[in-house]
């Protein structure tokens, strides 16, 4: 059972490693530039395909002319991440070969000779095993793999003629709030009653030697941080070592700014608050309480 | 130009309670427009300039018309006989083939959802037309559409030629309740209900064999007496090396 993978940016690992589990030939199909074909070519797939785009070519622009080599090509099961690029590849490939094309996959696998593969519902509080019948494609949103130790992959180049799309324009969202590169964050949400409280998580992050961030309603609708300080979807993506959310309710957009953190810890006074189903440690106590409480706590260690 | 704005009417997600066996019990669930849809129509009114442009709202299953028509949209389509399906390329074949029989379509505006990420695409690649996915705005500008998005650090402009599906998706929560005189004007615009016959397609889905529980360590939850608590987690912390 043979899976070609859409490749145009990092964070491939994950999408590259699943259909291993298939036993077939993986190939990845990298639209972008040199760089990121010789990366994937170095994880060990069985071929990479590469297209480069010229200067000011987005990657959708082959969308089109891939389908009709995949179409010609017909592997059983084509993978996409997340990446809004990749998904378009996978979309006008799917619709080529009208097969099912399922989000939110965190496993493929064979049983009995038949096809499955098992997606996330629900934000990931369950898990559904489906049956595509024939090929599939899917998106994958599991956990992204480990390096690979298999040989390097030859790069062959694919030309292909692009639609006419252009990238006009490019400007940078400057976000200098050191929040990227911190070790520790604590942030903290609407679970804080008043602006003169924000004085009481600011002393925990002192203490733990953390940035400061937030949620979103904290910035966007009540100004007490800057907007280049909150975290999720729209906001910062960050990878602390330890992200600590101080009431904070854990929205799935505001999530999806801390998937890389190595800990995430979490102080909420309703047991049921949906962070604690993403965290690895928690307190559930009134946040009036439990802050004081940590920095005397912490302050102690330094002594 | 003309514009069709696709939206979704279907049971919150995040209402979704999860029992011990994994199965879904959706009875508190309410229905919703998609968290993508009130970006993708405030995106796709921006586009409509008066004159000859019009917009379009297309649903499927027991999506909301007025919803859209209070909105600014000017006439809807709905296909009532689609349920939701866990398939996009089965959901995103129904609302191409919707497409075509609106006619004379010059760009379709989609909510890029997290739930449904393969729809928008799906859909551009049935009517074999250019798509930009992860969008912020759209516009058009001499007959083309320059679409803004961010990419990793920096916010890009992309021109693209028409037709083309455009999935924008929503940075806030941008939905504002309409008012009463846009609620009355709703009801005067007119309002399209097809079946999947009338489109001469059929929509299959994926066979499910179940769901179960993810087998992921539970969060380790100190309760009780502020200060004890405080103490455990943070020798907790310091044993993970994080403090
Ligand atoms: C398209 C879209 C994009 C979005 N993008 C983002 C994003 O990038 N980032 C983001 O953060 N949000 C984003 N949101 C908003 C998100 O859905 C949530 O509304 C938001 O994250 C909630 O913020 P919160 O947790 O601070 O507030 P709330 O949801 O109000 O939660 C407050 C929490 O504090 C707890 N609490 C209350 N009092 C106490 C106390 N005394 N002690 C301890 N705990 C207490 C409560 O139990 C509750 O869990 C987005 C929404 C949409 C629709
Ligand atoms: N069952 C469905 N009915 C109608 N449109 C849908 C359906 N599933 C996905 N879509 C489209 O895909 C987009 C994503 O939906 P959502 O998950 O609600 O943000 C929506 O904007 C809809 O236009």
């Amino acid at each position: 059972m043979d899976s070609w993978v859409f490749i145009t940016a990092d964070g491939w690992s994950g999408a590259l490693e699943a259909p291993r589990a298939l036993g077939g030939r993986v190939v990845a199909v990298v639209v972008g530039p040199r760089e990121l074909a010789e990366g994937v070519a170095a994880a060990g797939p069985d071929e990479v395909r590469w297209v480069e785009p010229k200067p000011g070519v987005p990657p959708e622009a082959f969308s089109l002319p891939l389908a009709d080599v995949v179409a010609a090509a017909a592997p059983a099961v084509l993978v996409a991440g997340a990446d809004p690029a990749a998904r378009a590849l996978l979309g006008a490939a799917a619709a080529a070969l009208e097969v099912p094309l399922l989000p939110g996959a965190v496993g493929l696998a064979v049983e009995d000779g038949h096809l499955r593969v098992r997606r996330a519902l629900a934000g990931g509080q369950t898990i559904e095993t489906c049956a595509p019948g024939g090929g599939v494609a899917v998106i994958y949103a599991g956990e992204d793999a480990p390096a690979a130790t298999r040989p390097e992959a030859t790069i062959e180049v694919l030309g292909l003629t692009c639609s006419p799309l252009a990238i006009g324009a490019s400007e940078p969202v400057g976000q200098a709030s050191g929040l990227s590169d911190a070790e520790r964050v604590v942030s903290f949400g609407r679970g804080v009653r008043a602006r003169e409280d924000v004085a009481i998580v600011q002393a925990l992050a002192d203490a733990c030697g953390a940035e400061l961030a937030c949620s979103m309603p904290i910035a966007d609708d009540l100004g007490w941080l800057d907007k280049s300080r909150y975290v999720g979807r729209s906001g910062n993506h960050i990878a602390p070592a330890l992200y600590l959310a101080v009431g904070i309710a854990g929205a799935p957009q505001h999530l999806e700014g801390v998937r890389g953190a190595r800990i995430v810890a979490a102080i909420n006074n309703d047991p049921d608050a949906r962070i604690f189903q993403s965290a690895d440690y928690g307190i559930v106590g009134d946040l009036y309480e439990v802050v004081p409480a940590l920095v005397a706590e912490i302050d102690k260690l330094d002594k | 130009m003309r514009a069709v704005v696709v939206y979704k009417w279907s049971r919150n997600a995040a209402d979704a309670l999860v029992r011990a066996d994994g199965s879904i019990d959706w009875r508190n669930a309410k229905m919703s427009p998609g968290e993508d849809d009130p970006a993708a129509l405030a995106a796709a009114l921006r586009l409509i300039r008066g004159g000859d442009d019009e917009l379009v709202g297309l649903t499927i299953g027991d999506g909301d018309a007025s919803w859209a028509l209070a909105r600014g949209v000017a006439s809807t389509w709905s296909v009532e006989d689609l349920p939701a399906l866990a398939d996009n390329g089965s959901t995103a074949a129904v609302l191409a083939a919707a497409v075509r029989r609106i006619g004379g379509v010059d760009v379709v505006v989609i909510g890029d959802s997290r739930q449904e990420p393969g729809v928008a695409a799906a859909v551009a690649g049935r009517l074999a037309w250019s798509v930009v996915l992860g969008a912020q705005t759209v516009e058009a500008v001499d007959g083309r559409l320059h679409v803004t998005r961010r990419v990793a650090d920096v916010r890009q402009t992309v021109v693209v030629p028409t037709p083309a599906v455009i999935g924008i998706a929503a940075e806030s929560d941008l939905d504002r309740a309409p008012g009463m005189k846009e609620l009355l004007a709703a009801r005067k615009r007119p309002v399209n209900r097809i079946g999947l016959a009338d489109l001469g397609v059929t929509a299959g889905d994926v066979q499910t064999l179940g769901c179960r529980r993810p087998e992921t360590a539970p969060a380790r939850v100190f309760a009780g007496d502020p200060a004890q608590s405080a103490a455990q987690f943070v020798s907790a912390l310091r044993a993970e090396g994080v403090l």
